[in-house]
């Protein structure tokens, strides 16, 4: 193959390193492939506009700028070091530069999403359950919440849905665990979406995930699957929907090795009784 | 007055927060767009936008104002990082987007709505193409594929790709210049 057949490679940088190098030598002496080059650029400018809208996801903006601000941060410090022999102290405690946001990987929106997704969907309860963060843990609801339910009139017209939020538990962590933990059971027309919001968890290895789970009489069933950020903080939303009647009994969290645990493999981090 | 994407460019190699957040607000939504037309999976176009506007800021890329439109070598430097991109994931296998479960939006800034006017065009003359020439475009330009892949793919001599897609290429940009003046002549 003649160098000018390494053009269209060139172009879709195809070449290995030392390819590269030399053809863009080579360019430097050939008249022809720089204007073929040239052409090739002209022939394609037009394609990008023909890709169909796409909406960016949610909160991508803020992802991308903190990241890039970020990162910058601390190249920053070290390229333009700000003269530091301002001797002047005031009564105060010398002002800290804000803390940059942390560098996220290509994979955290994934994670974002989920955040996303249960906050907006449970938005009230999120609140409420913050309003109530310095009260006593929620004692156990005096009133069942499988009380019959008032008589449902199928005709009615669609109505917006309301979101009730039927139970709140503050888990309590197992002996020698340091986290905290709130589960929420929101009704949301005839199910039941059980959000698990937790802090302070140790960070997660490989392909580790905490699991949520619901027990009746000790049998497990899965009740949500989430990963925490790097401040050990995650939630998740969960539509409870399993085959056939149920009283659960205990809602507890474990750290199992990946996202397909059946059962629990792990010790149980945080519980509480239902 | 409107400031120039080239000013904006200059504040943020500057590392000027408010000019990369417009040059952001600008072209956020062509370049995920186009790096997912690249791509065909939401999680890569956003890292792609990341990168591209990473590499601004920390000015590993140089805008030369004498080698044409700025948004033309931002679409570039997008597509270079698209395929840098492909190219690393390569043995990562994830899913593909379908590309209806994604919402089309309206676009609103005028640069959408210019992109948006350009690109109807451009999609009505890909569409004039043949087949053959439909693919090999597809192949070279939003799939970066290597000479010896397209000529494996298409069925066709090494040597005859690169005349081939200059001849589908050549013959686009004709069916959108004749386009253009019938439509310069139809606002008259």
């Amino acid at each position: 193959m003649s160098k000018h057949d390494l053009l269209l490679d060139y172009f879709n940088g195809q070449l290995s390193e030392e390819e590269r190098k030399a053809f863009e030598e080579h360019l430097t002496e050939c008249a022809d492939c720089r204007e073929e080059l040239r052409e090739l650029e002209e022939l394609t400018e037009d394609l990008p506009f023909s890709s169909e809208p796409v909406a960016p996801p949610e909160g991508m903006k803020e992802r991308v700028l903190s990241n890039i601000t970020g990162t910058a941060g601390a190249s920053d410090a070290k390229d333009n070091p700000e003269p530091s022999d301002n001797t002047i102290t005031l009564g105060k405690e010398s002002q800290q530069p804000e803390p940059k946001r942390k560098k996220m990987s290509w994979y955290k929106p994934l994670m974002a999403a989920v955040l996303t997704l249960s906050l907006a969907g449970n938005g009230a309860a999120l609140i409420y359950m913050s309003n109530n963060e310095t009260t006593e843990p929620a004692p156990p609801q005096e009133t069942p919440p499988e009380e019959t339910p008032p008589e449902e009139t199928p005709e009615e017209t669609e109505q917006p849905t309301l979101d009730i939020v039927q139970q709140i538990h503050e888990l309590q962590p197992s002996e020698g665990v340091d986290a905290q933990a709130t589960a929420t059971m929101i009704e949301q027309s005839e199910n039941t979406n059980l959000v698990v919001q937790a802090s302070d968890l140790p960070p997660l290895e490989g392909e580790e995930t905490y699991q949520v789970w619901v027990l009746e009489d000790g049998t497990p069933f899965r009740a949500g699957t989430f990963v925490t950020n790097e401040q050990g903080v995650g939630a998740v939303s969960y539509l409870m929907e399993y085959e056939g009647e149920h009283q659960f009994d205990t809602l507890a969290i474990t750290r199992e090795p990946n996202a397909h645990s059946e059962v629990p493999q792990g010790d149980i981090l945080l519980s509480a009784p239902l | 007055m409107r400031v120039k994407d080239v000013d904006l460019f200059q504040r943020v190699q500057s590392q000027d927060e408010d000019a990369l957040e417009q040059l952001y607000d600008r072209y956020e939504k062509l370049l995920f767009s186009f790096s997912f037309k690249m791509t065909n999976n939401k999680f890569l176009a956003e890292e792609a936008v990341q990168d591209v506007f990473t590499k601004i800021w920390s000015k590993q890329r140089n805008f030369d104002e004498g080698k044409g439109k700025f948004s033309s070598w931002l679409l570039t430097v997008t597509r270079n990082t698209c395929i840098d991109l492909l190219r690393k994931k390569k043995d990562t296998p994830y899913e593909l987007e379908e590309r209806d479960s994604l919402n089309e939006t309206e676009p609103t800034p005028e640069e959408e709505l210019e992109w948006k006017e350009r690109g109807e065009e451009v999609r009505m003359a890909v569409g004039e193409l043949s087949q053959e020439q439909q693919e090999i475009i597809e192949l070279f330009y939003f799939k970066g594929m290597s000479q010896s892949s397209i000529a494996e793919k298409q069925d066709i001599p090494l040597g005859t790709v690169k005349g081939r897609l200059r001849l589908s290429l050549k013959h686009l940009k004709g069916i959108l210049k004749e386009k253009k003046e019938r439509g310069v002549r139809d606002d008259v």
